[in-house]
């Protein structure tokens, strides 16, 4: 049987704000997928080893406070430095388009702006992972 | 009556052979509309105009708190105001009371928020973002210099997980401006509750947390200061993060009783306390049901504060309302919000609310730009004095469809809020995860409506126009977390240590005890002790809340 997607959703830094974080994770596992919530306050280490840990293909990140130009590239670097940089990072929130390129060209595979269908989201996470998969065989 | 019975019953037959553009109509707390209301749906709803509306100013003061209203006093104009460093946001304050903001809400940081100083490991990227950084009582100078409190008509904070410190840090500064307290208003959320719920800057378990937010209420009661506003019950953050604005008020109204249980446990009567309690309403999808809500909600208080409670005094069954016009702006084609939020804005003052702040057009994409908050401001101002809409009281009072929704909301809030005193109360339904399930639920079928085009969002799934998505028209500058930690190394250089020492030591004797927390807090912060170090006594003996990832 095929192995089912398994993806982390964790909301990073201060922001208490996870109605976005929350309905994308239902999204994520109404598609048949294994879906862990880290809840509120996560610290960019922490995130990683739950990660890790939890063997996941995915990491969807939520910030909404404006520290996305310092949680992103930290959790990027977290991965390639304890071997997690296979798992495909994604995020979602109010970010200015200058940042998202940025942060697409370090690394991030995709930011979702307010406005994204959650529908659209399964539908890169699972092209993004079956991509990879293949890449690996 | 009866005619109009027949006749309706014809003219149904006819209506309903006419096609409609959708299957049935729904707002967004799921009740479906009819094509019109006649004095028949009064009817069926047993409406006494004495008995539902009463006259403004009068039980159960569905049409207003006051005889009045609007023509002794428009909404207080409200500017919800914060960003980078003190001195940053002292600079806009002083702008946008020129522009004739009426009472200022200062937005703080998420690290003061959740009660971290600057220079915390935890703070790190998130200082002066989302508001200003309030290390210390300094701050609080820097952000009010040349600004007298008693300026405008009210000052606030949220300070929710640190009501106390919020409210000690507005009496340490009247001192520090020379005023004496009768002389100025302060207002603070301080609803611990909901941070639980919908909102997320909670710290401690939700036990001692809830008596924090019950000792500011304790304060002003027992010291005179019957002209503040030290808790406002919050429908807002519940109902956007899922609920529904039903929902929200049956849930807020539950915080509520909890809150006011916890007072009368500690020899206060209701009418000691209950007209330092206001409400802060909210919709954001249906116009009308906006304006229902908010008649609805001070009826149902009203109701509860004669029945459950037996409150005499007329300021206890009044209920006072502040409400934020805000909710449907997009990203995309940013100067559509100025629209949206200009219905909004008068949907809440159809309604009838004491306090309003409307969002800024450019909010949706980071700190508002100057622009965008003075035609904030212009808004109500154009409302207020040049369209008429004060000139009498409750002007929809008395439409069919209008009090037939104020009706059946009322009925809703009743269910959900009975719902919840079922369960043992607010803090058991937190507890085990009711009110999660709940808004998660409601925040999945909104999200579903969007998907399918159900929910229209002109210009984002509907009419997308393909312009670029703007970029941050105003960034909170980098050195921002440099300068607010050099200046908080200034305050603990500065200040007398010993003095820290033992007001941080009584505060904790204090809490340890379950006594009133306030008059200790005060002199901890007189003493320049940080929010940080406040919170992390707090800490010390109650714990941290430990977040259970629901979702």
């Amino acid at each position: 049987m095929e192995r089912k997607i398994r993806v982390l959703v964790a909301k990073v830094g201060l922001d208490g704000h996870d109605v976005g974080a929350r309905v994308v994770a239902r999204a994520f596992r109404d598609a048949g997928m294994e879906v862990i919530y880290t809840g509120l306050r996560q610290r960019p280490e922490a995130v990683v080893e739950a990660a890790l840990q939890e063997d996941v293909d995915v990491v969807g990140v939520s910030m909404l406070s404006g520290a996305h130009m310092v949680f992103f590239p930290r959790i990027l670097e977290l991965l390639r430095e304890k071997g997690g940089e296979d798992i495909v990072v994604i995020g979602g929130g109010v970010i200015p388009i200058d940042d998202v390129e940025e942060l697409k060209r370090i690394g991030v595979s995709e930011l979702f702006l307010p406005g994204t269908s959650t529908d659209s989201i399964v539908d890169f996470v699972k092209a993004r992972v079956r991509q990879a998969t293949s890449a690996q065989c | 009556m009866e005619k109009l019975r027949e006749e309706f019953r014809g003219w149904r037959e006819r209506a309903a052979a006419q096609p409609e553009r959708r299957q049935a109509f729904r707002n967004d707390v799921g009740m479906e509309i009819e094509p019109v209301y006649t004095p028949l749906h009064l009817e069926e709803r047993g409406f006494d105009y004495v008995q539902h509306l009463g006259l403004p100013g009068e039980f159960p003061f569905t049409r207003g708190i006051t005889p009045n209203m609007y023509r002794a006093q428009p909404p207080n104009i409200r500017v919800y105001l914060g960003y980078g460093t003190a001195v940053d946001t002292n600079q806009r304050l002083k702008k946008v009371l020129d522009w004739g903001a009426e009472e200022i809400q200062l937005a703080v940081d998420l690290p003061t928020q959740v009660g971290y100083d600057s220079d915390n490991e935890m703070a790190a990227a998130e200082v002066g973002r989302v508001g200003v950084a309030i290390d210390s009582l300094q701050d609080m100078e820097e952000v009010f210099r040349d600004v007298p409190l008693n300026t405008v008509r009210r000052v606030s904070m949220l300070g929710n997980s640190f009501g106390p410190i919020a409210l000690s840090l507005f009496l340490a500064l009247g001192e520090k401006q020379g005023l004496s307290p009768s002389e100025y208003v302060v207002d603070l959320q301080n609803d611990v509750l909901k941070e639980y719920i919908a909102r997320g800057t909670q710290i401690y378990p939700v036990e001692p947390a809830m008596r924090l937010s019950a000792d500011v209420v304790e304060y002003c009661a027992r010291n005179g200061l019957h002209h503040w506003y030290p808790l406002t019950i919050c429908i807002n953050h519940i109902n956007a993060a899922g609920a529904g604005s039903s929902a929200g008020a049956g849930f807020a109204l539950a915080n509520a009783r909890c809150y006011i249980d916890e007072l009368l446990s500690r020899n206060l009567s209701i009418d000691d306390f209950a007209h330092l309690l206001d409400m802060f309403v909210d919709e954001r999808d249906d116009f009308f049901v906006a304006i229902a809500n908010i008649r609805a909600t001070r009826r149902v208080w009203a109701q509860m504060m004669r029945a459950t409670y037996g409150a005499r005094n007329p300021a206890a069954l009044a209920l006072r309302l502040t409400a934020y016009a805000h909710g449907r702006e997009t990203l995309q084609e940013p100067i559509n919000n100025i629209v949206r939020i200009a219905f909004a804005t008068l949907a809440y003052y159809l309604g009838g609310v004491q306090f309003l702040y409307n969002a800024s057009f450019d909010e949706v994409l980071s700190t508002p730009s100057e622009e965008s908050v003075r035609v904030a401001i212009r808004t109500q101002q154009i409302l207020a004095e040049e369209l008429g809409f004060g000139n009498t009281v409750d002007p929809l009072g008395g439409s069919y469809y209008l009090e037939s929704l104020t009706s059946d909301i009322q009925r809703d809030i009743m269910t959900d809020l009975n719902r919840v005193t079922d369960m043992g109360g607010s803090m058991n339904a937190i507890e085990n995860g009711f009110f999660q399930r709940r808004l998660t639920e409601g925040a999945v079928r909104r999200q579903r409506e969007f998907d399918s085009g159900e929910r229209v969002s002109v210009g984002v799934n509907k009419y997308v126009s393909k312009v670029a998505l703007p970029n941050t028209p105003f960034r909170i500058d980098w050195e921002v977390e440099k300068r607010q930690r050099e200046a908080l190394a200034r305050v603990k250089a500065a200040r007398d240590d010993q003095r820290v020492k033992e007001t941080l030591a009584a505060v904790h004797a204090a809490a340890d005890r379950r006594e009133n927390v306030v008059p200790t807090v005060l002199e901890a912060v007189r003493a320049y002790a940080t929010v940080g170090e406040i919170c992390d006594v707090f800490r010390s003996i109650h714990g941290e809340f430990k977040n259970k990832g629901h979702f």
